[in-house]
């Protein structure tokens, strides 16, 4: 059998909200249609298709996608923040995505098209998407995941030095998980007996996150490219540390851009762990400079140039999977 | 060859949710049957089926659902579910129970499932007719899994992680029999040491109104008249669903892991009536042939055969057919084992039939009877000669000929011993 998840190039247009007023019918159907969400998904649904004001959206994205969650992983929905992950955090796969998908597309009177999909990978990203359908605005480059294979492939920084397990990157800033795994050379010495992660080294994690957000996150002049080789450490202030963090923590660290204009680059940054706050960094700041030539960058950065169709190796779509 | 035995059975059918009622409705040969709600209707002919009691499964929503609260199911379980898979999904855990397998003896490349069904006509009507209105992309993207055929052993293998041997078969009324056959093969040939065998059906008005386009449906509106095998006041069958799970092991795993099976598979053979697509052959030439290829495989004599569980549906035609072929194998020596059929009690299961009768087989075993063929007030002419026993015998079966046939004049017998 064929894959059935096809490309329909009409969907790409922007999307023209229905012009039509709301019917009572309409009420009836939309309220049959979320018979399973909260209240408060229905009322915003209601209130988007009488205004059509974007600012109910987000509740009908949360209450629709909290309808598909499991009930017992609800729980994190309700204070999630836009970095959960729809997948690995929700449980959700591609195939209860595309039923996510058409319950959102019948409330909100949407089309979407399947290629759009495949890189919506956290709460933050649908909400952003579906409010640039919406606002009919361009959508945004999508959220990269990258695994330690790749951010290896792209950093000045290398092992044993690099303190990022794994990342990801949008357009709006950079997220990252660090083990500490205790092998560090340097808890051997700090301290004696007593091994704690130096909060130089988490500062050290924050700037890196910062680079990689550099590499390959960061809006740039039209046809430049900033180069590995450039990126050094200027300074930072307002740094604090709250917590001792050891061997057998995860952190997790978060860097968002506050200024950029070459030659300088500023981010706000922090390290959590679970969610305890560990450091927290108001600026750390970068400088960088564009590389001469203008050639396209390393095949990771799908962002610069669009991927070829079927080019999944990075960013693996959302496609239901089928044996059939 | 390593021998076969079945070790666990699970039941959601007409006559009881698990298997003590089953057994006891067996026993006492109580029916199934109701008047069914959605055919009291004037344009309806048929009144009566073989209801599953206790599960609501009307909406084409799984989500609207509901079943009996010993079974915790997730969401995404039952999503991509027919309502047979709902019925069958219960009874697997069922059998697990029963069989006493703990998740590493289901879960490898050893262990495999067999299935039987005959997908699901209200969800294949459902998703296509929204196809249609709304267009493909507003489908759901599990219609497909749900409706077609191989819907129970897509979502079983899923749901129960099975790692080993997966298919379905389709013979009609002979599918879960031709399961419960391939299942014995392979353990025999050693290349499972344990299969499962499923097999469900829908039984609801989607499903069963269809046939009384073939004129093959009891006409009966008294629950206690509608399916009355070799009576020769039949009118035709009585349709039912529900879900049934028989778990088959080898001699090997039987002794391992010291369970009491509830009885040995023989052997079984098959042979078609090469005759008409949907009328079986008048002689039976199929089902005796069936029959005397799966004594052979068996190396057992017809003499050995004490107890015939028939396929007899309650049809014109079908039960005279097979009358005559038991004459053939059986008769023509002098020889008369017990015969029944316990449609008589559920109606007649389609692709669910022959694992739910080899099941039924598997309770009489092990419960200590032969369950009668109920409903018979005058015996057809034509099955005169035959040992049809009229009430429960409060004995065991010791061997026992479990007979299935199906469209296109496929049979299929298999052969039980008991421990």
């Amino acid at each position: 059998m064929s894959d059935p998840v096809q490309s329909n190039p009409s969907a790409n247009k922007a999307l023209t909200l229905a012009t039509k007023p709301f019917a009572p019918d309409d009420e009836a159907a939309l309220r049959e249609a979320l018979k399973r969400c909260s209240p408060s998904t229905f009322e915003a649904a209601v209130q988007f298709r009488k205004t059509g004001n974007a600012d109910h959206m987000p509740a009908v994205v949360i209450g629709v996608i909290e309808r598909f969650v499991e009930p017992d992983l609800r729980s994190k929905l309700k204070d999630a923040d836009d970095d959960l992950r729809l997948i690995e955090d929700l449980g959700i796969d591609s195939l209860t995505m595309m039923e996510i998908v058409i319950l959102v597309e019948d409330v909100l009177q949407l089309s979407i098209n399947n290629d759009e999909l495949r890189n919506l990978r956290t709460v933050g990203d649908v909400k952003t998407f579906i409010d640039c359908k919406i606002r009919g605005l361009p959508l945004p480059r999508p959220t990269k995941f990258l695994p330690i294979e790749l951010i290896g492939a792209v950093m000045p920084v290398q092992p044993p030095f690099l303190f990022l397990n794994e990342a990801s990157v949008s357009s709006t800033g950079a997220n990252g998980k660090y083990k500490i795994t205790g092998q560090e050379f340097f808890l051997q010495g700090h301290f004696k007996d007593n091994p704690v992660m130096p909060a130089s080294i988490m500062l050290e994690a924050l700037g890196q996150l910062a680079v990689l957000f550099l590499l390959e996150g960061a809006s740039t002049e039209p046809g430049k490219v900033i180069g590995s080789n450039t990126i050094f450490f200027t300074g930072c202030e307002g740094v604090r540390a709250h917590r001792m963090c050891k061997p057998g923590d995860i952190l997790t660290l978060s860097i968002k851009p506050k200024r950029m204009k070459m030659p300088l680059a500023t981010f706000e940054g922090a390290i959590r762990v679970g969610q305890e706050k560990a450091v927290i960094a108001e600026d750390i700041t970068l400088t960088f400079a564009y590389v001469e030539s203008a050639v396209a960058p390393a095949a990771i950065n799908g962002a610069a140039q669009p991927a070829p169709e079927g080019d999944n190796s990075a960013n693996p779509p959302l496609r239901v999977a089928i044996n059939a | 060859m390593p021998r076969v035995f079945i070790t666990g059975l699970g039941f959601i059918t007409s006559i009881g949710n698990d298997a003590a009622s089953v057994a006891s409705s067996l026993r006492e040969l109580r029916h199934g049957f109701e008047l069914y709600p959605p055919f009291q209707k004037p344009d309806i002919a048929c009144k009566v089926v073989g209801t599953v009691k206790g599960f609501s499964t009307d909406s084409a929503d799984p989500e609207d659902w509901t079943w009996p609260g010993a079974y915790s199911i997730k969401r995404e379980t039952i999503r991509s579910m027919a309502p047979h898979g709902l019925y069958v999904h219960c009874a697997f855990i069922q059998a697990l129970a029963d069989a006493r397998l703990q998740e590493a003896e289901v879960s490898n490349r050893f262990t495999g499932l067999y299935a039987a069904s005959g997908g699901s006509p209200m969800l294949t009507y459902y998703h296509h007719e929204r196809m249609l209105r709304l267009g493909p992309a507003r489908c759901s993207p599990l219609g497909i899994v749900a409706s077609i055929v191989g819907t129970l052993n897509f979502n079983l293998v899923a749901a129960f992680k099975i790692q080993g041997a997966s298919c379905g078969f389709s013979s009609a009324c002979a599918s879960s029999a031709h399961a419960m056959a391939y299942a014995f093969d392979d353990i025999s040939l050693g290349r499972q040491k344990r299969m499962f065998v499923a097999a469900g059906e829908d039984g609801n008005f989607s499903a069963i109104l269809p046939f009384v386009g073939m004129r093959t449906l009891s006409l009966q509106s008294d629950p206690n008249l509608a399916s009355r095998p070799f009576d020769a006041a039949r009118d035709g069958f009585v349709g039912t669903g529900g879900g049934v799970v028989l778990v088959l092991e080898s001699e090997d795993e039987v002794a391992r892991r010291g369970v009491t099976p509830y009885c040995e598979i023989l052997g079984w053979g098959q042979a078609s009536d090469g005759y008409n697509v949907a009328i079986s052959h008048p002689d039976g030439t199929g089902s005796r042939s069936a029959m005397e290829n799966a004594l052979a495989a068996s190396r057992i004599s017809a003499a050995q055969v004490d107890y015939v569980n028939a396929h007899a549906t309650s049809t014109l035609i079908g039960d005279v057919s097979e009358a005559r072929a038991l004459k053939a194998v059986f008769g023509e020596m002098g020889i008369r084992p017990a015969i029944s059929s316990t449609k008589a009690l559920t109606g007649h299961g389609l692709s669910l039939a022959g694992a739910m009768e080899v099941g039924f087989c598997a309770l009489m075993m092990r419960g200590g009877f032969t369950s009668g063929s109920a409903h018979i007030s005058k015996l057809d002419q034509a099955c005169e000669g035959l040992n049809i026993l009229r009430a429960t015998r409060e004995e065991a079966p010791r061997v026992v000929m479990k007979n299935s046939s199906g469209f296109g004049g496929a049979n299929v017998a298999l052969l039980l011993r008991r421990n």
